[in-house]
């Protein structure tokens, strides 16, 4: 007991030097260097997937021991949005509490972390010109006017970032929120509400088009680009699905690795303190984009488990996905349980209801400096009308403060152990060798998933690219007298059975196996 | 004439082998006279009644290419499964500019292995225009105006596949790539087996006293299902081959299997909607290859892909779902093309594929267009009509024996043979060859070929064709002047199908003056209204986002001086122009 407790005031004494050495998210150096020593560990092998437009490696952590690639696997997946860097955090700590405190899930379960899969918008966080960034190091003509990128921010207030400008003009729609006289909101029109403002990113028409910060100088947005609802044409998303290097590398490696059951992405969207709803008209369609019925009822138990982990009270959690992005495909395209959470929101405060009303409200109350006062400067679009820049700074919505995400990681990689703790679990039941007469023996056994959850998703069933369960009968061939050497079978629900039968003849000892990647194996042997 | 062979028979022992060859086919040549519409004389003799390899379609297009060096350029855009090379011939009259400052028009075939013949006939254009240039005006001009990009296999790997292995008429289908059919864990572990050795996967039936078949007395190769109050002599096993994986089937689990045509991305779906996807869109490096070509070649507006087999020239949409994205204006021009098709190749049939023959999301016709906005279509070669004028159906087999009684006498049926089959026993195996069906007996290929060669060529030839056709200008007074240039499109297709304007697919054309100071610039909307919509910034450089078929547009300038008037029309998909005082 003493030496535990030793023990744990050491850790903790080490861990807040770290925390106090890190004040702020990590640059992608910080991050490269603790994925290579994460590497060091026996259970982690890391891979490069490949490497982006703008240079930059996507790495795998295959975190397992044994025959990892046969045990049921979890991926978690951080950055699928540049901007979002709490989630390539929490990515990483989950990584480096599960080798360095939760070994022991190693033994039944393998997990692949892919850290960030956006870092060249990542970057953009600790660059001299910070700014909200999704989009790749590729040339993209967003507007379609044939010169890619020629309409990004410009940094009108020289403060190295990117904020808001408003311009003064009683045609624009915009107007000052009632809740706090800082944010900008859209005027009630159909209330008489008339406008004060237009606003725009803060930019200048550099392509003389009228629209101002439409052609960015940065490329496709991961997030916006795969296939799932694909938003083809849009900015940030391209011609065509899944048509960078990053999101290719990450699905060839994904189709290859048939044992992954669920997946853990912290993006925008929140299934889990907002699970999806079936609906029995778009599920029955032909392109389906409804949960199914059966997933649903899993999904709905995954996201209690996880108001267990993270006692955060939801609010405005209601991004359930967006078109293109990574937590629907890996649903309702690769047919896995997929969830998402963004990890951190702005808890609800004095009752705001305007986001970023509620969200200034709550850090002035922690003394938090988010806010750029409205100031004026000279706009070469606007020269006879008054221009301010200013508004909330960019990623403090998303992201907390740096001091916080230890607690959230602490909960999250909790919540995601308690998952795997969860998973399909095949057990042989009742194995009986019943003596018919004349050297014949009936083999009889029940296959039995003891878990909550299903061995297939509902739309993992549908989908060739999970193996069925398949169950083999190791005996010399010429003593199986009835049943089948091999059969398939396409699941089994939570805590379902499926009994089995052969008949043998003569004397030996034959082994059963039974299992898919995703929902692991079992074996047994048996002498008759 | 004893004296004159003498004389050739001594010169050519003198000259040695190939001159005997040289003046004997020179000799022959005074017996044998020009058919209208065929070649004569071609720089490049190729049979046009067999069928050739892969390596046998690229050998012919790199002699197309080395016979016409102005004319014919070679490339490899990418590599298949197995690393061989996607070759594509260039055609245009590269003396009259460069390939992509031209309408171009995209020709590929096989996209599915099995369907071997658009092989042949995407070579037959490259042939016909290439060898036809010389003596033909209208070839002459639309290689001047146009370009062909002409693909023969988009599937090489799988082509070689099914001359070269044992196959049926309808496989592989698929590339090279094995996958996990029947989701056992193992991939391609019970393929085809050619159990006679004769290269075709054929039938194979047995003699059981419970079977419900007899051997029609009539014709023995037909089987034919006695009444419900009648013993039959024969069962029906199904396809030649064994049960190699013990798992009670047989040939379940060969190559792919996978769709080329369901990978493209318009609307792409995955397998469990859309049967035959793989990954994502494009997982297949061969149609990768193709869509990095396209996309670097904004100046392609036409599309033909050639499959077999039904006598069908198809358009879009695959989907019902994608029923909007192709809308009336663009219908009308497919519609033209497409009627025209059908006078042109007898007994094929302008069709939609979503509501005539079945759904599909991902195919490359909705890719080209939906993506692309290039009018695009599918030929479905060989058709029943072919064989005694009248359409007798897709695989009618009462038709098809016929046709190998009196056309191919016999070429065209394994008959049934004995063979002892190591799980079934004694069986007879025997039916159609692969390479009938779906494929053109040799006697039909050149005249189809040439049919749909022609198609494609009327489909090109109204791709836009933009000139200049007056620039005027008038004097305003105080200095300035006004000048007003036409921009007529001269064919049916516009320079921006209504799909690409719908998503501003590609760049505005651009009508630009030079050697004049302008003060203002407009697009003319209504000349006898004076209807003009400014454009303020660059105005020397008016973007206009379409010139609309068998139209013009007018755009208008107001200049303080001028020097040397030029006006320059520079389209994607439309080409170039351009007009000089």
């Amino acid at each position: 007991m003493r030496k535990h407790l030793f023990f744990g005031l050491l850790l903790a004494t080490t861990f807040c030097g770290k925390a106090f050495a890190q004040s702020d998210y990590p640059t992608l150096s910080q991050t490269t260097q603790r994925i290579q020593k994460l590497s060091a560990n026996p259970a982690v092998e890391l891979k490069t997937l490949t490497k982006t437009a703008g240079g930059k490696e996507i790495y795998a952590l295959e975190i397992g021991t044994g025959a990892k690639d046969q045990k049921p696997a979890i991926a978690v997946v951080g950055g699928v949005e540049g901007f979002h860097v709490l989630s390539v955090e929490l990515a990483l700590q989950f990584a480096e509490k599960l080798v360095g405190e939760n070994a022991k899930a190693l033994e039944s379960t393998t997990f692949y972390v892919f850290p960030n899969l956006s870092p060249d918008a990542y970057a953009q966080y600790h660059a001299a010109l910070k700014y909200e960034r999704r989009g790749n190091a590729v040339a993209m003509d967003h507007d379609r006017d044939g010169t890619p990128g020629d309409n990004g921010y410009s940094d009108l207030n020289e403060d190295g970032q990117i904020t808001w400008m408003r311009v003064a003009d009683p045609m624009g729609e915009w107007t000052t929120s009632k809740e706090d006289p800082r944010v900008m909101v859209k005027a009630d029109r159909s209330k008489g509400e008339a406008g004060k403002y237009l606003v725009f990113k803060e930019s200048v028409d550099s392509d003389k088009d009228g629209k101002f910060a439409e052609d960015l100088t940065e490329g496709i947005a991961f997030n916006k680009s795969l296939s799932y609802k694909f938003p083809v044409f849009e900015p940030l998303a391209g011609d065509i699905a899944v048509s960078q290097l990053e999101s290719r590398a990450l699905l060839d490696y994904l189709f290859e690795q048939w044992n992954i059951f669920a997946f853990v992405t912290f993006s925008p969207a929140n299934n889990l303190s907002n699970p999806l709803k079936y609906s029995a008209s778009e599920a029955r369609k032909r392109v389906v984009t409804s949960i199914l019925e059966k997933d649903q009822v899993s999904q709905a138990m995954v996201a209690d488990l996880y108001s267990k982990s993270n006692p955060a009270k939801a609010f405005q959690q209601t991004n359930q996905g967006t078109d293109g992005d990574f937590f629907q495909w890996a649903y309702f395209h690769f047919a896995r349980f997929s969830f998402s959470t963004p990890g951190y929101w702005t808890p609800e405060f004095k009752g705001k209801t305007n986001a970023e009303a509620n969200f200034l409200a709550w850090a002035d109350s922690l003394k938090q400096e988010v806010f750029v006062p409205w100031t004026p400067v000279q706009h070469p679009d606007f020269p006879n009308q008054q221009v301010e820049v200013g508004g909330i700074k960019p990623f403090v919505m998303v992201n907390p403060p740096f001091e916080k995400v230890g607690e959230i990681a602490k909960q999250h990689t909790d919540f995601i152990l308690k998952l795997a703790a969860m998973q399909p679990k095949l057990e042989f039941h009742h194995l009986k060798a019943e003596k018919l007469g004349n050297g014949l023996t009936r083999i009889s056994v029940d296959l039995f998933n003891n878990s909550p959850l299903p061995t297939h998703s509902e739309m993992g069933t549908r989908s060739r690219w999970l193996k069925k369960l398949r169950i083999d009968l190791k005996v010399p061939v010429e003593q199986l007298v009835a049943g089948e050497a091999v059969q398939l079978l396409p699941a089994l629900g939570a805590f379902e059975k499926a009994s089995l039968s052969w008949i043998v003849k003569g004397k030996s000892t034959l082994e059963l196996k039974a299992g898919a990647p995703h929902a692991g194996f079992v074996s047994q042997t048996l002498t008759f | 004439m004893k004296n004159i062979n003498l004389k050739i028979w001594i010169a050519a022992w003198a000259l040695g082998a190939w001159s005997t060859l040289a003046l004997e086919a020179t000799a022959q040549e005074e017996n044998y006279f020009r058919a209208i519409g065929t070649p004569h004389k071609p720089k490049v003799e190729i049979a046009w009644n067999r069928y050739y390899s892969s390596e046998g379609l690229w050998s012919w297009m790199k002699k197309i290419a080395q016979a016409n060096p102005n004319l014919a350029k070679i490339e490899s855009i990418g590599k298949s499964v197995e690393g061989r090379d996607i070759l594509t011939l260039t055609i245009t009259d590269f003396s009259a500019g460069m390939d992509t400052d031209k309408p171009a028009m995209w020709i590929d075939g096989n996209i599915h292995s099995n369907e071997v013949q658009g092989g042949e006939f995407s070579l037959y254009v490259a042939w016909y225009l290439t060898e036809m240039h010389a003596d033909n005006a209208f070839v002459k001009q639309l290689l001047k105006d146009k370009t062909f990009y002409i693909t023969p296999t988009i599937n090489p790997d799988a082509r070689n596949n099914f001359f070269k292995e044992p196959n049926t008429a309808s496989s592989p289908r698929s590339g090279m790539l094995v996958l996990d059919n029947d989701g056992d864990g193992a991939a391609g572990e019970d393929r085809m087996d050619d159990l006679d050795g004769d290269g075709h996967i054929t039938m194979m039936i047995r003699k059981s006293p419970t079977g419900r078949f007899i051997k029609d007395p009539l014709d023995s190769r037909r089987l034919v299902q006695v009444g419900p109050d009648q013993m039959g002599e024969y069962e029906m096993l199904g396809q030649e081959g064994v049960d190699n994986d013990g798992d009670g089937e047989v040939n379940e689990d060969g190559i792919g299997y996978y769709d080329p045509n369901r990978d493209w991305g318009w609307n792409w779906q995955p397998d469990y909607i859309q049967r035959g996807a793989m990954r994502y869109p494009f997982t297949l490096p061969e149609n990768r290859a193709v869509m990095e070509f396209v996309m670097k070649h904004p100046n392609i507006a036409g599309g033909q892909s050639f499959h077999n087999s039904g006598g069908m020239i198809l358009r879009g949409p695959g989907a019902e779902e994608d029923v909007n994205t192709y809308n009336r204006e663009d219908i009308r021009i497919y519609d033209a093309i497409g009627k025209k098709g059908e006078e042109m190749i007898p007994g094929y049939r302008y069709l939609t594929v979503y509501k005539d023959l079945y759904s599909v999301f991902g195919g490359e016709l909705d890719w080209f267009y939906g993506t692309r906005g290039i009018f695009t279509y599918s030929n479905e070669l060989m058709v029943s009509y072919l064989y005694f004028n009248k359409d007798a159906g897709r695989g009618n087999q009462e038709e098809q024996l016929k046709v190998d009684d009196l056309l191919t006498f016999g070429d065209a049926f394994v008959n049934w043979h004995s063979f002892n089959h190591p799980q079934f026993g004694a069986v007879e195996i025997g039916g159609f060859k692969k390479t009938f069906g779906r494929a053109h007996p040799g006697f039909l290929l050149e005249q189809d070929a040439h049919r749909n060669a022609a198609f494609t060529i009327y489909h090109a030839y109204h791709t836009p064709k933009l000139t200049i056709s007056e620039v005027k200008v008038e004097d305003l007074g105080g200095g300035l002047k006004e000048v007003t240039a036409t921009v007529v499109n001269e064919r049916m297709m516009p320079t921006h199908a209504s799909q690409d304007l719908k998503y501003k697919i590609e760049r505005p054309d651009y009508v630009t003056l030079t050697g004049a100071q302008v003060v203002a610039g407009f697009e003319v909307q209504d000349e006898d209204r004076k209807l003009y919509k400014e454009q303020v910034a660059s105005p020397q450089k008016i973007a206009v986002e379409n010139i609309p078929g068998m139209s013009a547009v007018k755009v208008r300038w107001i200049v303080s001086s001028i020097q040397n008037l030029k006006v320059e029309v520079d389209s994607a998909k439309g080409g170039k122009a351009s007009w000089k005082k």
